[in-house]
């Protein structure tokens, strides 16, 4: 039986960085294929070559075996490839079928919306994929838009779709029901490259898997006959460790309490309402919920970045309702903020540079407002290697290491300083298995120091692994604050879907 | 574009972040760039010269001899480049901070009428005494004229392209106003409403002796340039101050969030940036007019732009855009007396190395967007 679709020693390089080093991925007839790989093992751009995006240096691609020369995305999409991307490519105002049809070849310059409305009905019959046809896209979450984008690729007539990551948004029910999809739309004869790096959803939905690791094929497998275990070490090159099971918090001092804590968002519409929370020392509170239910407002409250409009902080007693960050920090407060490359670093700085930021104006930095270049240069170094950033170079541009050692930077700069509170906002986003695990680690090791950490994160898997207490917000409340061994990942889905009875459960 | 893989962050195929493409990074990457540019723009100026009948050949050589072809003709390249140095550095403090100082031209004047106001108004002090009073007058008028835009910005947000260009309209009119009816104007034989002439102790002196260069104008003001080189680099690369401005300026949000307030910056920033430019016209009075006049300023706070954008806003790369630009205003100035080639020549070759550079920006922007938007960029918050 010839596979679907055969890349054989794909090549692709960008400048000095090999990116794909003879790639071969072979996909046969309505499989689901797994597509595993850290982060730069080059999963995207494999399947960038495959979509024509980028122009291979070698190797060929053959498609029911015959040989494809596939020069860009519209190449793609007549031989039937379709691509289903991470970032919605979704015009907000305009309606499902609207967007379903945009950019559709054989459309032509007149809609015949009738038509186009019975092809799209019937689409969504045969693959089971629920979504009212006349509704804007601006309106649905994004659950549903990503179905809109799964239309608009099987209106196409694809036969291979490719997912590039398709759960990171999602919550865990949104993402049963994505899988139930994939699974129809194999049953119907489709193809699905499914692009991940989270073993679960191998395991839920695939067939056969292909592991890349630093741009060479690690591996091959048959789903049903491998374990997590070995595709782990596959995509790390080495055994994984098991989160060591950690000493109970000895719930002591309160560091974090915030009562009643009210703010608006930047468009001025309400973001936080009645929110209450504390943290005690050598604990963690993790605050789950889907991304933009009021999460980033609250780490800015904490923080002294956004003005509360109701609600008062205390942190270690001293109402700090009214500081701005730099009261705040001097308190002994510490923040890795979510979006590390526009406010976690200077990306045009240096790594020393960056290291000191916050602290630039006094000793051991400046005296009298006066810079020792070498003592942050020494220093740099020190932390550099400390919370090792690779490379370890003081006077590397920040803006050019990897998100992982781009992380690291941020925890050196604000782990250092022995801190009371951390306030930390998706720690391991974008950043692979390893990273992931040296950042859990420097956490928990707070955790153990004394320290009250406040983890702000959509990863439920990060919440749960790090987490003493787990409060889920939605549409800026917190709907339940439970005990970490009470908190499923079924029950910890319903709250952050906005089913507040699931707490009382 | 060699380097990186081609996505701007995330889970990017293939590896490393990309290089970051900041705008003040890309104009610190290197004196290739601007120099490509003038030699750019000179090929293209040539093409004008020859449209109109010349020899861009022969043009170029009148324009370099003018420049620097004698002695003398150095030392008022040097007298040109002067105020070309301090506005340049005052636009570039400002840059460096992520504001766009289109006011330096006012702040120079302000800063000149102070310095003239002062200088007349207690012409009988001796130098020692009249002197610092003089430069003190100049850098805080021209910073308290930059402090109103930086102001501004800083409690209400408003645009300091906008503000600045506007105080420069203002302050033409006030110096119109002070110089033909109100309480600075003095007889004068220029022909144009003009102040009293300052004390003599408030003159800069000519620094090289009449031996050896006749007639130079060349005074001391090249060293009060020469040290506001040398703060403005000391100031951004070695104090807090100055790693506050430039994060605030590559990084606001970063900056914000660690303790420092990107609006405080801004605002002090421009009233950095109005002493460069007030230092400058400073100068200008007790340097080489002795008084200020209508029509002071030929546009130094203009160009101060492009001085800046073609210096990259490095001391360096400002003194160096700033010598380029002061030979092309005298050497354009004796190349329409010698060679009969309209000094407006000059005027189109700055014209046209801004447009260059500006080029070489749309470009690189262009294809960093189109390499970022082939695979969307963040997860979504």
């Amino acid at each position: 039986m010839t596979a679907l679709l055969e890349m054989q020693g794909i090549r692709k390089r960008f400048g000095e960085l090999v990116a794909l080093d003879g790639v071969d991925l072979s996909v046969e007839e309505r499989d689901v294929h797994a597509l595993l790989g850290e982060n730069g093992a080059g999963k995207s751009t494999l399947m960038n070559v495959l979509y024509g995006l980028y122009a291979p240096d070698g190797g060929r691609i053959l498609l029911r075996g015959e040989d494809a020369r596939i020069g860009g995305p519209r190449d793609a999409i007549a031989r039937g490839i379709g691509m289903i991307h991470q970032h919605f490519m979704l015009i907000p105002p305009l309606t499902v079928t609207e967007n379903v049809v945009l950019g559709d070849e054989r459309t032509g310059a007149l809609l015949d919306r009738r038509v186009i409305r019975e092809r799209v009905r019937e689409l969504q019959s045969r693959f089971g994929i629920e979504v009212d046809p006349d509704a804007r896209v601006e309106d649905l979450p994004l659950g549903l838009q990503q179905r809109v984008e799964i239309l608009k690729v099987l209106y196409r007539g694809s036969d291979l779709l490719v997912f590039d990551e398709p759960t990171a948004v999602l919550t865990p029910q949104e993402v049963d029901e994505l899988f139930a999809i994939v699974r129809t739309l194999r049953e119907q004869g489709k193809t699905v490259i499914l692009i991940t790096h989270k073993l679960r959803e191998v395991f839920a939905v695939t067939d056969r898997i292909t592991v890349l690791r630093l741009g060479r094929n690690a591996g091959s497998l048959v789903t049903s006959a491998t374990t997590a275990g070995e595709i782990a070490r596959l995509m790390v090159g080495r055994e994984l460790r098991e989160l060591r099971p950690r000493a109970t918090a000895g719930s002591r001092d309160v560091v974090l309490e915030v009562t009643g804590l009210g703010a608006l968002s930047d468009r001025g519409t309400p973001a936080l309402l009645d929110v209450g929370l504390t943290v005690h020392a050598g604990e963690v509170l993790g605050i789950a919920g889907i991304g933009g239910n009021g999460q980033s407002e609250l780490a800015e409250c904490i923080m002294g970045l956004r003005r509360p409009t109701a609600g008062d902080m205390r942190i270690g007693g001293a109402d700090v309702s009214r500081d701005g960050p730099r009261r705040t920090r001097a308190g002994g407060v510490c923040y890795v903020p979510e979006d590390r490359r526009r406010e976690g670093l200077v990306l045009a700085f240096t790594v020393a540079d960056n290291l000191i930021l916050g602290k630039q104006a006094g000793p051991p930095y400046a005296t009298f407002g006066v810079l020792d270049p070498q003592v942050i240069e020494r220093e740099g170094a020190l932390l550099a290697r400390e919370f090792d950033v690779r490379p370890p170079n003081p006077l590397a541009i920040a803006g050019n290491l990897s998100g992982g050692n781009q992380q690291k930077v941020v925890l050196g700069r604000e782990l250092s300083s022995s801190p009371r509170l951390i306030v930390v906002s998706q720690p391991s986003r974008g950043l692979d298995i390893a990273a992931t695990e040296y950042v859990h680690d420097r956490l928990l090791e707070q955790r153990a120091r004394g320290a009250a950490i406040l983890l702000i994160s959509s990863e439920l898997d990060e919440i749960r692994a790090l987490s003493d207490r787990i409060a889920v917000m939605y549409e800026g409340r917190i709907v339940a604050t439970l005990p970490a061994a009470e908190a499923t990942e079924e029950r910890l889905g319903l709250l952050m879907a906005g089913h507040e009875s699931a707490g009382a459960a | 574009m060699s380097g990186g893989a081609p996505t701007a962050t995330g889970p990017g195929p293939g590896g490393p972040a990309p290089s970051v493409r900041q705008p003040a990074m890309q104009w610190a990457t290197g004196p290739a760039v601007p120099v490509i540019s003038v030699i750019v723009a000179l090929l293209l100026g040539a093409v004008f010269v020859a449209a109109t009948g010349n020899d861009p050949i022969a043009a170029y050589a009148a324009l370099a001899r003018g420049a620097f072809g004698t002695p003398y003709d150095i030392t008022e390249t040097l007298v040109s480049a002067i105020p070309l140095v301090l506005t340049g550095l005052s636009v570039a403090v400002a840059f460096r901070t992520g504001l766009f100082n289109i006011g330096a031209e006012g702040q120079l004047l302000v800063g000149a009428l102070a310095a003239g106001a002062v200088g007349a108004r207690f012409a009988e002090l001796p130098g020692p005494l009249l002197m610092p009073l003089v430069i003190l007058a100049g850098i805080l008028a021209g910073a308290g004229y930059g402090a109103i835009a930086g102001v501004l910005k800083a409690a209400r947000g408003v645009n300091e392209v906008i503000t600045t260009i506007m105080l420069n309209y203002i302050v033409v009119f006030v110096m119109h106003w002070l110089l033909q009816s109100g309480p600075m104007t003095a007889p004068s034989a220029l022909g144009t409403p003009a102040s009293a002439r300052i004390g003599d102790g408030a003159i800069l002196p000519v620094i090289l002796p009449n031996e050896l260069v006749p007639l130079s104008r060349l005074h001391a003001g090249i060293l009060l340039a020469a040290l506001a080189v040398a703060v403005f680099w000391f100031l951004l690369w070695r104090t807090s101050l100055g790693y506050e401005l430039r994060a605030v300026g590559l990084g606001a949000r970063a900056a914000a969030q660690a303790g420092i307030d990107p609006a405080r910056r801004m605002a002090l920033v421009m009233a950095i940036a109005g002493a460069f430019a007030g230092l400058a016209g400073m100068i200008q009075v007790s340097g080489v007019f002795q008084r200020v006049f209508d029509g002071f300023s030929s546009g130094y706070g203009f160009d101060a732009i492009a001085v800046a954008l073609l210096g990259k806003n490095s001391p360096l790369g400002i003194v160096a855009a700033a010598l380029l630009f002061g030979a092309f205003a005298h050497g354009g100035a004796i190349m329409q007396s010698n060679a009969g080639i309209s000094s407006h020549l000059v005027s189109i070759i700055q014209a046209l190395v801004l447009f260059v550079i500006a080029a070489e920006a749309i470009v690189r922007g262009i294809a960093g967007r189109s390499r970022r938007g082939r695979k969307p960029v963040e997860a979504i918050a």
